[in-house]
């Protein structure tokens, strides 16, 4: 799984995090792997740009795991599409993934910012 | 049955993300040109935007995956369709891998069957070899115990659960009027208790069976089947043994053996015949001479086991001085490891061996594999462009290389099996327990993990020189048909330097081998081993006073009968017979010198007929030899070997000087002798032995055993042997004549083990340098097919074809001589291992190290010429034209 920030050189993001981004947004709506990408692409600025391809191997492992389940449906175009979306372990595991995150993101956070004397 | 369901869910899976996949792509393009691009533009970035759709869908089938598990599988596969499209390689590596995998495969069977296994008893580590030691000797010298010592040990010990006692023997079983000696074991009433094994008809031994008049047999399973027909009701019935009747307590199980080394027992007697005299063997301490097994207490440690008997033993030194003044303290050590003690370092330096033997083939395939490397360059450069991982390739050649050594090792398990037979049954040899060797569950363990370890160690350098091309540079040399820069070539030469040194190191083992077997059959037996035939015949009189002169009688008239047969030259009798393990040792005093009776010296007893040194050829050096008037009439006399002389006699005239020698047998008793004669020493125990003073007694003074008939022929010895037994019958009918052989055959016995380790190290060497011939012209051919356009041009430029022949050549010799200097400096390291088995020859011997060393050098310039010869026919013009 690449993640590229935008403009800059590529660099891996943590791993899980690109899973917890596609269980955050399946859990707003069902969506099937296109309308994932630009979902995602839309609702961090265009300055996260997934590299299309790789967000299919995350949503097989989360199928695999239980975490979303996916079925064959019509999308508003008229389209077959295979539609995920969220399991209430998925859900649960969202939750317990997001505090973590956020623990850890006020951690790095506290370490970055200036010294106060 | 979850995992067969989850295939099939499994498909569907991979279906539906190919699906996806696609509409992704489709979807996209269709965006795309809705802004405005051609169709082809827009499906050209909705791919580039994607990413590499086949990886990802890999990647995306990893998670439904026993991940690397089944990627390994699809790898080997690959594997298999390449080398199917590839014959002659394959071939060519399979056979080198099966040649290494199958020497090591055979030796490790021999090895797990003699040393690893354990012995088929209950619990057979607490089984331990018990001995007293001899401390009138430097070193640990076991002596055997007494009866009397032994039943104090079972008596008095405190840390074993039983000790059991065993003494081989022969036995006359007759039955219908049919007389046949079988070999059979006398043995204490504990036994079978001791080893954890019931019988399975009958009852086991009881103390009673010890004692005189309960004389009791019990059978083996192969001589229950053969001569009762396995009758059921068989416990309680009589035999007749050796003239006395016994009642057969029952039968042990199938495939039961002990003792394990010698002969294979038809039958266990209890000691109630060993007591049923009016001086009984068990009564007579000093007459050392039983085997003796014990079981540990649980929880007991060897060493406790050792203080306890030596405790014992020491009280009984005190108690007895003038038996066991000597023998202060015990020795334990487990069954198996005493057992297996003498063979273990010819088999750990033939298992070495072929250990070598095996990594010369491994860098033997290993330089195939890097010139057959050189030519899939554009293979795997083209796997790395479209997003194969370094580690992936890496992973998918030593598949390949595990593949093909698994291939090697199914070859080598039908070698093994080949080379077992013929180890097994061509050499008579007597390793404990080398019949067992078979290519069983633990071998066939081995065989698995020799070829994956195999596989991993020949694929390692191919597969990380593979991994590290430049796709780009790779895939443009690749269509040039030229390949393999600077490193692969050093590569592949180093592979070529040590398997000519791994060659040379096991060169130089063999030669040494050899040159020591040649000594030690060049050794001067002390006698003239060819045309003789021996054998053994049983008089069927008890050895008591009143048939003293019949034992003589009968040898004598036998004797002469034989004479008169056609095409023999002479016979006489003796006991023992060189080199059949046979030997008694008795102590004795020499008249006119004062020694405490404790500390009386003892040496190697004979009892011989008339004619014995003429018929044995050993030389009468002076005195005079026994005659037929030396019987027991005639005044006692004695003779002794030349060892004998200088050590009790040195610097004196041996001749005229009295001995009196502790052995009666019932007419004259413990006589004091006269030394009439001294003869040349012989080599009593094998031609590699030290030589030991002997003496001799005539058997009509010393009627002990049955001694060995030894008849000299002037044809082949073994024709003789219907004759022998037809002379036989005219005497006595009932007598049966037993250990029929040559004595030629004797000697080749001492020899086994030194014929069999040389033979087969010898073997393996020869595979050796075949093999690093076969590695050094490989590099070299593959070095002028690659450089042929090079020599063409060298040779439009000017250059002589003697120039081209000398180029390739001198490449050759330059690396055969940089593998012998290795090898020579590693030869003279671990030929110090083999120091133990060699006879008369040092382990760095310089002539064998010179000839081996020109050896491995002819052979690689043989290798060498071939290709270059090739090479100095090209033609130049050809070969530019073609490229």
């Amino acid at each position: 799984m690449t993640f590229s920030a935008k403009k800059t050189e590529q660099r891996d993001l943590f791993r899980g995090a690109l899973e917890m981004m596609i269980l955050q947004s399946l859990r707003q709506q069902p969506m099937h792997g296109y309308a994932l990408v630009q979902y995602i692409r839309q609702r961090s600025n265009e300055l996260l740009q997934v590299e299309e391809g790789s967000l299919y191997p995350a949503l097989q492992r989360l199928l695999k795991e239980g975490l979303v389940k996916a079925e064959w449906e019509l999308s508003a175009s008229n389209r077959r599409v295979r539609t995920y979306r969220t399991t209430p372990a998925g859900v649960k595991h969202l939750e317990r993934e997001i505090s973590s995150f956020e623990r850890m993101m006020e951690g790095v956070t506290l370490v970055l910012s200036p010294v106060k004397a | 049955m979850n995992w067969l369901r989850q295939i099939f869910l499994r498909r569907r899976i991979f279906d539906d993300l190919s699906v996806e996949i696609e509409q992704h792509l489709e979807e996209k393009t269709e965006a795309l040109m809705a802004e405005g691009m051609s169709r082809k533009e827009a499906a050209a970035s909705a791919r580039r935007e994607f990413g590499n759709v086949a990886r990802i869908e890999e990647q995306g089938r990893e998670p439904w995956m026993w991940a690397t598990m089944e990627s390994i599988v699809a790898d080997a596969k690959l594997a298999v369709r390449q080398l199917w499209k590839n014959p002659g390689f394959a071939l060519a590596t399979i056979l080198t891998l099966g040649l290494g995998i199958g020497a090591t495969t055979a030796i490790f069977s021999l090895v797990n069957a003699v040393l690893l296994r354990p012995l088929a008893f209950p619990e057979q580590n607490r089984l331990m070899w018990v001995k007293q030691q001899d401390h009138s000797l430097p070193g640990i010298v076991p002596e055997s115990l007494s009866y009397p010592d032994y039943f104090d040990w079972r008596a008095q010990n405190h840390t074993f659960s039983g000790i059991a006692s065993y003494d081989g023997g022969g036995v006359t079983l007759e039955m219908d009027g049919e007389a046949q000696r079988l070999d059979a074991q006398m043995v204490s009433a504990n036994l079978f208790q001791v080893l954890g094994v019931a019988p399975v008809r009958g009852r086991d031994f009881r103390w009673e069976d010890e004692r005189p008049g309960n004389r009791t047999v019990m059978l083996s399973y192969s001589l229950w089947q053969s001569q009762f027909g396995s009758a059921k009701d068989i416990a309680g019935k009589t035999i007749r043994l050796d003239d006395h009747s016994y009642v057969i307590a029952g039968v042990m199980p199938k495939g039961f053996q002990f003792p394990l080394e010698g002969p294979t027992p038809a039958l266990w007697i209890s000691l109630s015949d060993e007591a049923d005299s009016t001086s009984p063997v068990t009564s007579q301490r000093g007459y050392d001479f039983l085997n003796v097994v014990g079981r540990l207490k649980p929880g007991v440690t060897i060493e406790q086991a050792r203080v306890d008997l030596s405790l014992i033993a020491s009280n009984l030194a005190k108690q007895y001085p003038k038996e066991n003044k000597w023998y202060t303290s015990a020795l334990v050590e487990p069954e198996l490891q005493h057992m297996v003690g003498d063979i273990k370092p010819a088999l750990r330096v033939l298992f070495g061996a072929v250990t070598l033997v095996l990594l010369i083939a491994c860098a033997n395939v290993a330089g195939l594999l890097l010139a057959r490397g050189s030519r899939r360059s554009a293979e795997f450069a083209l796997r790395a462009a479209i997003g194969a991982s370094r580690a992936k390739i890496i992973r998918q050649l030593l598949v390949e290389s595990v593949v093909l050594s698994f291939c090697g090792g199914v070859a080598g398990v039908g070698l093994a099996f080949g080379l077992l037979r013929g180890m097994v049954r061509l050499m008579p040899l007597n390793i404990p327990r080398m019949e067992g060797a078979t290519i069983d569950g633990t071998v066939l363990v081995f065989v698995v993990a020799v070829s994956v370890v195999t596989g991993l160690l020949f694929g390692v350098l191919p597969a990380w020189r593979m991994s590290q091309l430049e796709p780009v540079q790779a895939m443009r040399e690749g269509t040039r048909g030229v390949a393999g820069g600077r490193g692969q070539h050093r590569m592949h030469n180093g592979l070529v330097v040590a398997q000519t040194a791994i060659g040379l190191v096991l060169l130089v083992s063999s030669g040494l081998l050899i040159r020591s077997f040649v000594r030690i059959l060049n050794v001067d037996p002390g006698f003239d081993p060819k045309h003789v035939l021996t054998a053994r015949m049983r008089v069927r009189v008890p050895f008591d006073p009143l048939n003293h002169d019949r034992h003589v009688q009968f040898y004598s008239q036998l004797l002469t009968r034989l004479s008169a047969l056609p095409g023999v030259q002479s016979a006489s009798a003796g006991w023992p017979l060189p080199m059949s393990d046979t030997n008694a040792t008795i102590r004795f005093r020499i008249v006119g010198r004062s020694i405490a009776e404790a500390d009386l010296p003892s040496e190697s007893v004979s009892a011989v007929m008339p004619g014995f040194f003429e018929t044995m050829r050993i030389p009468l050096l002076s005195g005079r030899m026994f005659g037929e008037k030396d019987d027991s009439k005639a005044a006692p006399v004695i003779m002794i070997n030349q060892a004998f002389a200088r050590r009790y006699f040195p610097g004196e005239n041996p001749i005229g000087k009295h001995i009196q020698v502790a052995l009666g047998d019932g007419v004259i008793e413990k006589p004091v002798r006269e030394v009439v004669g001294v003869v040349g020493d012989i080599k009593r125990k094998g031609l590699t032995a030290d030589v030991e003073p002997q003496y001799f007694l005539p058997y009509a003074q010393a009627v002990i055993t049955n001694p060995f008939l030894m008849i000299r022929t002037s044809g082949d010895p073994s024709n003789l042997e219907g004759a022998l037994r037809a002379a036989a019958r005219e005497m006595d009918k009932g007598a049966p004549v037993y250990q029929v052989s040559t004595l030629e055959n004797y000697v080749s016995k001492s020899v086994a083990q030194p014929r069999f380790q040389t033979l087969l190290l010898s073997c393996f060497s020869a595979i050796a340098l075949m093999l690093s011939a076969i590695g050094l012209y490989g590099l070299l051919s593959y070095m002028v097919a690659e450089r042929t356009l090079e020599i063409g041009l060298r040779m439009a430029l000017g250059a002589k074809r003697t120039d081209v022949l000398r180029m390739i050549v001198r490449r050759g010799l330059t690396l055969a001589l940089i593998g012998l200097g290795s090898g020579l400096i590693l030869s003279a390291l671990m030929t110090r291992l083999l120091s133990g088995m060699l006879y008369g020859i040092k382990p760095s011997d310089p002539v064998t190290f010179a000839a081996v060393t020109g050896v491995l050098l002819i052979v690689s310039l043989a290798a060498s010429c071939v290709p270059a010869y090739r090479a100095a026919l090209l033609d130049p013009m050809e070969t530019l034209r073609e490229q």
